[in-house]
């Protein structure tokens, strides 16, 4: 078994860059985990067409530090929900710019890596959090495209949701 | 172009709505157009609904509704509905506990929103220690908790009494109901109890369906024996409080139950599995009585046609053997019942004779409380308990005791005066027409018109005037009792005695030193019973928290807010009434 663990892949990123990656690492996504089941073993270098060399950089690192976690159920579990609270690391390592935010769970998405989906999700949901509209649309950046008289409208269809 | 929130797709935008808050995912709603979609989700809400409230009125059928497609139900609108509850419930809590007027119809109107009120309730009973008003919020939470569960359980007794059927677990679950120690507050729950040990008991038994009647009978005793789930364990009192009630008996590790409430258990597994079981009414230990399918004996044999097969009798909580039919004939022929009486006895008792029947079980059992070594140690307080066998013992007492009825009439109303005004309107639509038309319906009407009345009318305020020297002590200070050596809090005062001249009279307060012009207080004691003690008779002490009775210190929640540690005293909640304590 730890021979497979040791066994080293290569990845190739959306801008043509080459990644040395440990297998162990590597199967924290369970889109290549299924690859390599069906393929049995990769020589050759695996394209990642979707993400970036410097998201892939991010995302690796993530996988590596989260290398010996249990592997996840893929249960819809409800409690999983109810919690926003990320451990620290993950908070630090979530300390990006919001475009890189968005690029990790997009690539986390894509690989299909369950846990730092939810850690990019509960960091985006933290960020709008007690927020108001206005400054939801301030953070994001976000146009408002209402009309005055549906923003009106929405607002009333809401007021109940108003803490 | 930068990447943004407005470029993820949907499915992503839903799994970090299902991190947000609704009242967030409201708020994002309110942003864009183009966040229409994901935050009106059916699915999303549906998710909402689901982890956000556990408990749900009987009227939503949520069952129902949950097994519906998703887009077969408005989850936005439900999760609306019920959050609008949620926050008018709480509302409504705070409210009553600013002032101490008008908080019948406050708690009438939680108790209205049913089990939807449920949640809210139990997020201000555990309450942190923090809030400022944390004992009285505890308190009260837990009023409404206990008035809500009632207001279930009475309409149950009240449909029996009117002829439907109920199931029996229902009837003797009811009990239940009233007591704040068991973890039950609807029949659902119990019932959900009960089927969870049935579901075992046909993981044990896979091919119980097919044996015969007989063959079920005894598998289901045995079952129930083997894995304790009926019956008292030797070495326990019998006549405990706490053997009286199905769900405790259900919860407890032991599962100790009288022998009825044994029965009921049993025969709940056999109905389910399809045996016509009933409790049996036999004198003074229930059996069960087995009646065997219509055209066939307890065996399964088919019979000629027109024949009824003989009926066997189980004492589940004795035996896993059936008790020959002679054995019973024998004792009632011992204890000198005739034969009317004898079929009687061995015929099947209706659930509301169930009813009767816990509810004498219970009278007894508080009779003997004080007889029991540690007595103070019974799990179930004996106030609700009590209250419940007046409750059971008024709807379905035998119109031909009057005496009876009307000693548990007033038992009832002086427990309604002091823990349980809340329930009033149940008193005014269940009791009030049992007695129209005789002697005692005006006396109760005028009763709760006394109490609704003395709701209603704002506190007289008291105030320490200078010219006013006599009251030494203050609402919230704690004190021993000189003569009788209790602890009590005090929850007001007057300049002197203003008991009536009989109580006056019965109480000797003309022989106290100061007689009857030394101001008086009125104080609650841990055993919750109200008093009135003349100022010679407090002796002020200033304890740690710790060193007060648990019990004190939860109904002190009543009339205060906190326990002040600097000041050893507990901060009023009634400073509408006492405005400087």
């Amino acid at each position: 078994m730890a021979e497979t663990n040791n066994q080293e892949l290569t990845f190739t990123s959306s801008d043509g860059k080459n990644m040395k990656v440990p297998r162990d690492v590597a199967e924290r996504s369970l889109l290549i985990k299924n690859m390599l089941e069906d393929l049995g073993d990769a020589t050759e270098a695996i394209p990642i067409p979707n993400v970036s060399e410097n998201v892939l950089t991010k995302v690796l690192e993530w996988c590596t530090h989260h290398r010996n976690d249990p592997p996840t159920t893929g249960d819809e579990d409800d409690s999983r929900r109810k919690t926003t609270d990320i451990e620290e690391w993950d908070q630090k390592f979530m300390q990006v710019d919001q475009e890189m935010l968005f690029e990790i769970i997009l690539a986390a998405n894509y690989l299909d890596i369950k846990p730092l989906l939810d850690i990019g999700c509960k960091t985006v949901a933290n960020m709008i959090k007690g927020k108001s509209p206005e400054e939801i649309r301030k953070t994001f950046n976000i146009q408002n495209d209402f009309t005055p008289e549906e923003e009106d409208q929405i607002r009333r269809e809401n007021e109940w949701a108003e803490e | 172009m930068v990447l943004s929130l407005n470029d993820l797709p949907e499915e992503i935008l839903h799994s970090i709505l299902l991190f947000c808050r609704p009242s967030d995912t409201c708020a994002l709603e309110r942003t864009a157009r183009r966040f229409q979609g994901a935050t009106n989700e059916q699915l999303l809400w549906r998710i909402y609904c689901r982890t956000h409230f556990k408990f749900w009125a009987q009227w939503h059928d949520m069952p129902t509704k949950l097994s519906s497609p998703v887009l077969a139900v408005d989850w936005k609108a439900l999760y609306r509905s019920r959050h609008v509850v949620d926050v008018a419930t709480t509302r409504l809590l705070d409210s009553i506990l600013i002032s101490q007027t008008g908080r019948i119809e406050k708690f009438r109107s939680v108790i209205s929103f049913g089990y939807d009120a449920k949640d809210s309730l139990l997020r201000n009973l555990s309450i942190s220690s923090e809030a400022e008003d944390h004992l009285a919020r505890r308190y009260y939470a837990k009023a409404l908790l206990t008035c809500l569960h009632r207001s279930i359980a009475i309409p149950e007794w009240a449909s029996l009494r009117n002829g439907d059927e109920i199931p029996l677990a229902n009837a003797l679950g009811a009990f239940d109901l009233f007591i704040p120690e068991s973890r039950y507050g609807n029949f659902d729950e119990i019932n959900g109890s009960l089927d969870e040990i049935l579901t075992r008991l046909c993981t044990e038994y896979p091919d119980i369906q097919d044996l015969s009647s007989r063959g079920q009978a005894s598998v289901i005793a045995s079952y129930l024996r083997t894995h304790n789930l009926i019956g008292i364990d030797s070495e326990r009192e019998y006549h405990c409080l706490e053997h009286n009630f199905l769900g405790l008996a259900l919860d407890d590790p032991g599962h100790n139950s009288l022998p009825l409430v044994s029965a009921v258990i049993y025969c709940h597994m056999a109905q389910r599995l399809g045996l016509n079981a009933r409790p049996c009414g036999f004198p003074f230990h229930v059996h069960v009585i087995v009646i065997p399918r219509p055209g066939f004996d307890i065996d399964g044999n088919v019979l000629h046609h027109g024949s009824t097969g003989e009926p066997i009798y189980m004492d589940p909580f004795r035996s896993d053997q059936e008790t020959p039919v002679a054995d019973l004939k024998a004792q009632l022929s011992f204890l000198g019942a005739s034969a009317v009486e004898q079929s009687a006895f061995l015929g099947e008792s209706r659930a509301s004779e169930i009813v009767s029947r816990c509810s004498k079980n219970v009278l007894n059992s508080l009779q003997r409380i004080n007889h029991f070594s540690g007595a103070r140690l019974v799990p179930v307080d004996p106030g609700c308990a009590r209250y419940a066998a007046l409750w059971s013992s008024l709807l379905f007492s035998n119109p031909l005791r009057p005496a009876e009825l009307e000693q548990h009439l007033f038992l009832l109303l002086e427990l309604l005066a002091t823990d349980f005004s809340s329930d009033i309107h149940l008193i005014e639509q269940y009791i009030a027409p049992i007695f129209r038309g005789t002697m005692e319906f005006e006396h109760l009407m005028e009763s709760l018109h006394v109490i609704r009345t003395v709701d209603e009318i704002p506190k007289q305020v008291k105030r320490r005037t200078p010219q006013l020297k006599g009251v030494s002590y203050h609402v919230g200070q704690v004190f021993r009792h000189r003569r009788y050596n209790y602890v009590a809090i005090i929850t007001g005062w007057d300049t002197e005695c203003g008991a009536g001249e009989q109580w006056m009279r019965r109480m000797g307060v003309d022989r106290l030193q100061s007689g009857r012009h030394q101001s008086f207080y009125h104080v609650i004691v841990e055993d919750k019973s109200v008093r009135y003690v003349a100022e010679e008779n407090v002796q002020i002490i200033a304890p740690d928290i710790s060193q007060l009775p648990p019990s004190l210190v939860a109904v002190a929640g009543k009339y205060f807010k906190r326990w002040d540690s600097v000041s050893r005293r507990f901060v009023s909640n009634i400073e509408d009434e006492y405005p400087d304590n």
